[in-house]
């Protein structure tokens, strides 16, 4: 007996060696979001294709990878990024390229991949993942008789007197001061960028963020968590607060009574990118567990659980034809998206090159502005 | 009187196995010390040279420009340099993107002027369908800036291998084109700022700490073991708890419409729509970093003055001494070394903090190891960080360096 019991012993040793050995490293923010991408499509493509999908969380940023690379140990495979850091780990070599229509399945009517998401990749190594929003909310039952319906609400401390929440860092703020201020994106938010890039333009839109922050019936706490948002209109702590949509949603499913503002709302994208060199980069497991949570029905998957929009047309058209597609099966997620029709009447398209160009010295101007407040 | 050697029992002078035997001692001893010896080395001596090193390491770029950078020697940096270098700089672009390696140089120049990314990637495509000769011409054509000089300049500046430009820019300064140390520009000098707020945070922590430390670790020594022993739970519990649920319980305890504000509110002492601000200011940040490095001064005083006899203070109120005057003629110079200790372990560790200040602490709780972080995380200029890193051990040394002449290291007891 005890001698069975000690080859069973090392028997489970081998096997769960093994199988985690087999295992593809997914990693992401954490939170709600991780959650949603794990329910939605992680689980599901774990037991499709019987590899099993491990979830790391992070707070952004290459350097984890980087540092990885450097020691010669690598052991994520697949990422959820913003758009600059995927420029940025393409061009330093870090990621795979994809080549696109044969990595990625086509849409169930036949369209090639390519074609089926909403927009071109900003760089070979991603793929896109989901369209979310970074829009603004207010807290119901303490923003008073007047509602606020406008981005220049937001800045308009007489009419709604309180402090506002912001993003701690600049990327997002700049957008929405200088649409505030009056200038409208234009077709591919290209005058937003081209105003911001022109000469005191950065300063201009600094100025709105300088006034509403040392105003004395406005104030800003900055928030650098995706769940403070929610949190801080829920406590009270600020009557408006900008963050993300899917993040806003859950807090009102929960029950907070948060509406939402859409007008001006800057959307923005996250997509997974696939390390060189990752454990399940040789036996391409990574790739295939890839291939397979980006595919048409993986996508929707997420919607159930948040209210970011699936990358691909096919995967809308999914959810469509699956209402009410959210997890309590009473509500229906369409109208909750980024980028349904009642919500993208004035919307900004994150501009991520902007960014990877200029964000050092803009987010030293912006820290220097908020040392001054 | 001859000079004659002693000789030991076996016939060897006994000199010689006198430094035989001290040489046995002296081995045995560095054997006892090699093993952590070893540990210091591998865990702090070269993860802080590898940091060093880091920051002053600028090899990569000039190892992937070097026909640029050497037609760039004989250009003084005034107004635009001529063809050679458009020349050498089209080779080495060539060659980089053949090999697809010209990734690691976006980064890199991008870090010495906001705008490279774009020009390079740019460049980079359109580099193949360059003629021959006239490179200058065509490279203005691809992109304006390349006729603009400070991009040449900013490029000027990354050839040297060795460079403490990454230092310079730790305190707001950069170089121009003649190699002059210079201030950037002003809405960009964020970093002095910073030293001086992360400067001022830890010397009034500490100063808190000690004044609510003093009668509380004095209490805890003076009391019977009894209530001593379940005081100290109280101080020790919270120790032990994770430094993020206390920093999130602060969060909670002092936001507006939380319970310090019901109470101040309840007590008249504010109004209800007039409710004080004690978040995300330097109120919250003092307050949240006070209570966690609490411990830290009340533990080393406690252990000083428990050492401390009770007869010391009463011999000295017989002797004619008010307890004010015993007080600070024996108490107080007798708990120097656990006040040494406290102060400088709670100074060294406030330094460093920014989870706690960037969560209360709002726009002022930017220290500077936010910036630190950022740029490990987010720009991934580790040079940067690691200069940064570097200049913080700098200055905690030298503190360290100006206690020991003040109050003298050896009179440090942790008990």
């Amino acid at each position: 007996m005890k001698k069975l019991s000690k080859l069973l012993l090392a028997l489970s040793f081998v096997l769960s060696v093994t199988t985690s050995a087999f295992a593809v490293t997914v990693v992401s923010w954490g939170g709600a979001y991780t959650e949603s991408q794990k329910l939605g499509y992680g689980d599901p493509t774990a037991a499709k294709l019987g590899i099993p999908v491990n979830w790391v969380d992070y707070t952004g940023g290459l350097s984890e990878i980087k540092a990885q690379k450097e020691a010669g140990k690598i052991t994520w495979d697949i990422i959820d990024v913003y758009a600059k850091d995927t420029i940025i780990g393409c061009d330093e070599g870090i990621f795979v390229e994809f080549d696109f229509d044969k990595d990625f399945a086509p849409a169930p009517d036949g369209t090639p991949a390519s074609q089926d998401f909403f927009t071109g990749m900003p760089s070979k190594c991603a793929v896109g993942n989901i369209l979310y929003s970074w829009n603004y909310a207010y807290n119901d039952s303490t923003i008073g008789d007047t509602k606020p319906s406008k981005l220049k609400d937001f800045f308009d401390t007489k009419k709604f007197p309180g402090k506002r929440a912001v993003y701690k860092n600049a990327m997002s703020n700049l957008e929405i001061a200088i649409t505030a201020d009056g200038v409208n994106p234009g077709k591919g938010s290209d005058l937003t960028y081209r105003k911001l890039a022109a000469d005191g333009g950065i300063d201009r839109a600094m100025a709105m963020f300088q006034k509403l922050c040392t105003d004395p019936n406005g104030g800003c706490v900055f928030w650098n968590a995706g769940a403070q948002p929610p949190e801080l209109l829920a406590n009270g702590e600020v009557v408006m607060a900008t963050g993300w949509n899917g993040r806003f949603f859950n807090a009102q499913m929960e029950g907070t009574p948060l509406v939402q503002v859409w007008d001006g709302q800057i959307l923005d994208y996250e997509y997974f990118a696939m390390v060189k060199g990752g454990p399940g980069d040789a036996d391409g497991s990574a790739m295939k567990v890839l291939r397979e949570m980006t595919s048409s029905e993986g996508l929707a998957g997420s919607a159930k659980y948040i209210a970011y929009a699936p990358w691909r047309k096919s995967s809308i058209a999914v959810m469509e034809a699956g209402e009410p597609w959210f997890k309590d099966g009473k509500t229906n997620m369409v109208p909750h998206m980024p980028t349904a029709p009642a919500n993208t009447k004035r919307y900004i398209l994150m501009n991520p090159d902007f960014w990877a160009d200029n964000q050092d010295e803009i987010n030293e101007k912006w820290e220097a502005m908020k040392a001054g407040l | 009187m001859s000079k004659e050697q002693i000789l030991s029992s076996d016939g060897i002078p006994l000199e010689e196995s006198l430094k035989k035997a001290e040489r046995k001692n002296k081995l045995k001893a560095v054997l006892l010390v090699a093993p952590l010896f070893l540990f210091i080395l591998i865990v702090y001596i070269f993860p802080i040279g590898d940091m060093l090193f880091r920051s002053v390491d600028d090899r990569m770029i000039t190892k992937m420009l070097p026909k640029t950078f050497k037609a760039m020697e004989k250009w003084d940096g005034s107004e635009l340099p001529d063809e050679p270098v458009y020349q050498g700089l089209y080779e080495d672009l060539t060659f980089l993107k053949k090999n697809k390696t010209y990734g690691k140089i976006i980064a890199r120049l991008n870090y010495e002027k906001s705008g490279f990314s774009s020009l390079i990637k740019k460049t980079v495509r359109k580099i193949s369908k360059f003629e021959e000769g006239n490179y200058k011409e065509q490279f203005i054509k691809v992109h304006k800036r390349w006729g603009q000089s400070e991009y040449l300049v900013a490029l000027k500046n990354a050839a040297p291998k060795w460079t403490y430009a990454k230092y310079l820019k730790g305190i707001d300064r950069k170089f121009d084109q003649d190699r002059n140390i210079i201030q950037v520009p002003e809405d960009r000098r964020i970093h002095k700022i910073l030293w001086i707020r992360t400067l001022n945070v830890a010397f009034w922590v500490t100063v808190f700490c000690f004044v609510l430390a003093y009668p509380i670790s004095h209490l805890l020594a003076t009391l019977p073991m009894k209530y001593s022993n379940l005081l100290m739970i109280c101080v020790l519990l919270p120790f032990w708890t994770s430094l993020l649920v206390r920093t999130s319980s602060w969060m909670v305890l002092l936001q507006q419409q939380g319970p310090i504000n019901d109470l101040i509110v309840w007590l008249g002492l504010a109004a209800n729509d007039n409710r004080p601000e004690l978040m995300y200011n330097v109120i919250g940040t003092f307050v949240a970093m006070t209570q966690i490095l609490l411990p830290f001064m009340v533990l080393p005083l406690y252990s000083v003055m428990k050492t401390i006899s009770p007869s010391l203070m009463r011999a000295g109120k017989s002797l004619g001494g008010t307890p004010l005057t015993s007080f600070v003629k024996i108490y107080f110079p007798l708990t120097i070394p656990g006040i040494g200790a406290g102060c400088l372990l709670v100074f060294i560790l406030a330094i460093g903090y920014y989870i706690t200040p960037a969560l209360v602490g709002g726009a002022s709780g930017s220290l500077i190891s936010n910036t630190i972080a950022y740029h490990m995380k987010s720009s991934l200029d580790w040079a940067f960080a690691s200069a940064l890193g570097t200049m913080l051990l700098v200055g905690v040394l030298t503190i360290y360096w100006i206690y020991n002449k003040l109050v003298g290291i050896d009179n440090i007891k942790l008990g």
